[in-house]
């Protein structure tokens, strides 16, 4: 346990220090771009194409009328979903690329632990887009209209253990096929789209609702918005919570089995080399 | 060496190299299809199905999944074409840049084929999503001018294609074509109107976007395809379209 904890805070150290050295303002700023125009498009909707008439399916979706609110929540929470897909779902393939990989692997540290760390890394620095985003929806409308403590912490920390889990499932791929964007990018349009952050799941059609079924996220944005956004007591849907916590069980347990696997398939076959 | 054989051989290249390829697969295929899901999506809360458009006096009144349909199809060509303009950065990257320069090839047939394989690439898109929207969202199409309809589709492309190649022309004088290329996207979504219609701006920022040729493509395609729009009312944004296509090539001899 205690090489385990050693190794996840040193590697969370390291990524954190290499994130900062190399940090720079216009690298910072286009990591906004794509959210700001979530943000940008559902204010101009909700406040001047459709003066703020929202359907009954909808507040009957989303307990609240107030779409905005319902789109910055989504938005701002979808960074952690970027954050897995595009850090910790290609930190074996940049170590490969640099050379450290093989390193990595002959030290007798927990590779679990290892790879826990620059989750801790990556999630920090994504709470940081998470409060500048949530800064942006407070300067453009943004309204907390309650506030349920036990769900909203419940559904971050399943998120953020359903997210590592993909997270590990996508560093196998991304390693094993050396694919650098491809995966990311695809599994990063799909959770946007089919897993309700910027419109209830409930309003898209049958099959789409079916693809968003499976993806913990979902849950996990459901739960966040009804312990922040609601605006009628008892609107929390416990089937959510369930929901989500046997589909975080389901892609942890993936997750740590393919990792277990790669470890094992990169030594024997010597997959250490970038080219 | 023939102009031609020039924007033929770019085009084998990349055929050879991208064409059948999961990236660009993605790029003309996944993004778009799933751009246009969310994008609809986002209407999907709101009490009416139809979106309000309006341009120089002319109102019109267009159903969500047409005009989401619409923006997506001439965005991604939007995106098609600044990535290709962003091409000489992979040359550069390659090392093949210098190299391609010393031919005695024109530079502009080089600009051309890459320009002709943008084009080429977005055949996965018409292949995989006008289906998609046509038959399983019931895009209501009304076409009262089918001239106008053909001359704003047309201008549109040709417009977008024109700037492509300056864009192409304009890359090459930095290194970093391919940011350019990426940052471009989202702002030019928002302001042309793919996702919602200009006219939703203040009267001011309304005018700027018109300096944007996608914008102008976008209102006259959707007026004449999806709310029967005449000749006459899209006569504006057209000889703009080909006014911009005018300056393009004439910029394009200073290169």
């Amino acid at each position: 346990m205690r090489t385990f904890l050693r190794a996840t805070i040193g590697s969370a150290r390291i990524s954190t220090i290499i994130y900062w050295r190399f940090f720079n303002w216009t690298g910072f700023a286009l990591r906004f771009l794509s959210p700001l125009l979530s943000l940008s498009v559902a204010w101009i909707l909700y406040n001047v194409v459709y003066h703020q008439s929202t359907s009954t399916s909808f507040k009957g979706a989303a307990n609240s009328s107030d779409y905005f609110s319902f789109v910055v929540v989504g938005s701002a929470f979808f960074v952690y979903v970027v954050s897995t897909l595009f850090t910790l779902g290609r930190v074996m393939y940049w170590d490969r690329a640099q050379g450290v990989l093989e390193t990595i692997f002959l030290t007798p540290s927990s590779v679990l632990g290892y790879i826990s760390g620059r989750m801790l890394s990556a999630f920090s620095m994504a709470t940081v887009d998470l409060l500048v985003l949530f800064g942006i929806g407070y300067a453009l409308g943004f309204h907390v209209t309650s506030f349920n403590a036990p769900v909203f912490f419940a559904s971050i920390g399943l998120m953020v253990a359903s997210l590592f889990g993909l997270g590990l499932i996508v560093n196998s791929i991304t390693l094993i096929f050396r694919d650098r964007v491809n995966t990311a990018n695809t599994l990063t349009t799909l959770i946007l789209v089919f897993s309700g952050v910027v419109a209830p799941l409930r309003l898209m059609p049958d099959w789409a609702q079916r693809v968003g079924a499976v993806i913990p996220f979902t849950y996990a944005i459901n739960l966040l918005r009804a312990s922040l956004l609601s605006t009628e007591s008892g609107s929390v849907n416990y089937g959510d919570l369930w929901y989500l916590v046997g589909l975080t069980s389901v892609f942890l347990l993936a997750g740590h089995a393919l990792l277990i696997a790669t470890v094992k398939t990169v030594r024997k076959q010597a997959l250490y080399s970038h080219i | 060496m023939s102009f031609f054989r020039v924007v033929k051989a770019e085009l084998h290249k990349y055929y050879v190299q991208q064409f059948v390829s999961y990236r660009t697969a993605f790029w003309f295929l996944v993004l778009p299809f799933g751009n246009g899901l969310l994008y609809y999506s986002m209407y999907l809360p709101f009490t009416s199905t139809v979106v309000q458009f309006s341009w120089l006096g002319h109102n019109a009144l267009v159903d969500i999944v047409g005009f989401t349909l619409l923006g997506q199809l001439l965005y991604t060509f939007f995106v098609g074409v600044t990535l290709a303009g962003s091409a000489f950065d992979t040359e550069r990257v390659q090392g093949t840049f210098e190299a391609m320069l010393l031919t005695p090839a024109s530079r502009v047939a080089i600009l051309l084929g890459g320009l002709v394989v943008a084009t080429a690439q977005y055949l996965w898109l018409i292949v995989g999503i006008i289906p998609v929207f046509l038959f399983y969202f019931h895009l209501g199409i009304a076409v009262a001018d089918p001239l106008a309809l053909l001359l704003s589709l047309f201008l549109t492309y040709t417009a977008l294609t024109a700037l492509g190649l300056c864009l192409e022309a304009f890359f090459i004088q930095t290194r970093k074509g391919i940011l350019l290329g990426t940052t471009l996207q989202e702002p030019v979504a928002l302001a042309s109107g793919v996702i919602v219609p200009p006219s939703a701006y203040p009267t001011q920022i309304a005018l700027l976007t018109y300096l944007i040729p996608l914008t102008l493509g976008l209102i006259s395609v959707r007026l004449t395809l999806l709310a029967g729009g005449m000749l006459s009312e899209v006569l504006v944004p057209l000889a703009t379209l080909a006014e911009t296509i005018a300056k393009a090539n004439g910029s394009l001899a200073l290169f």
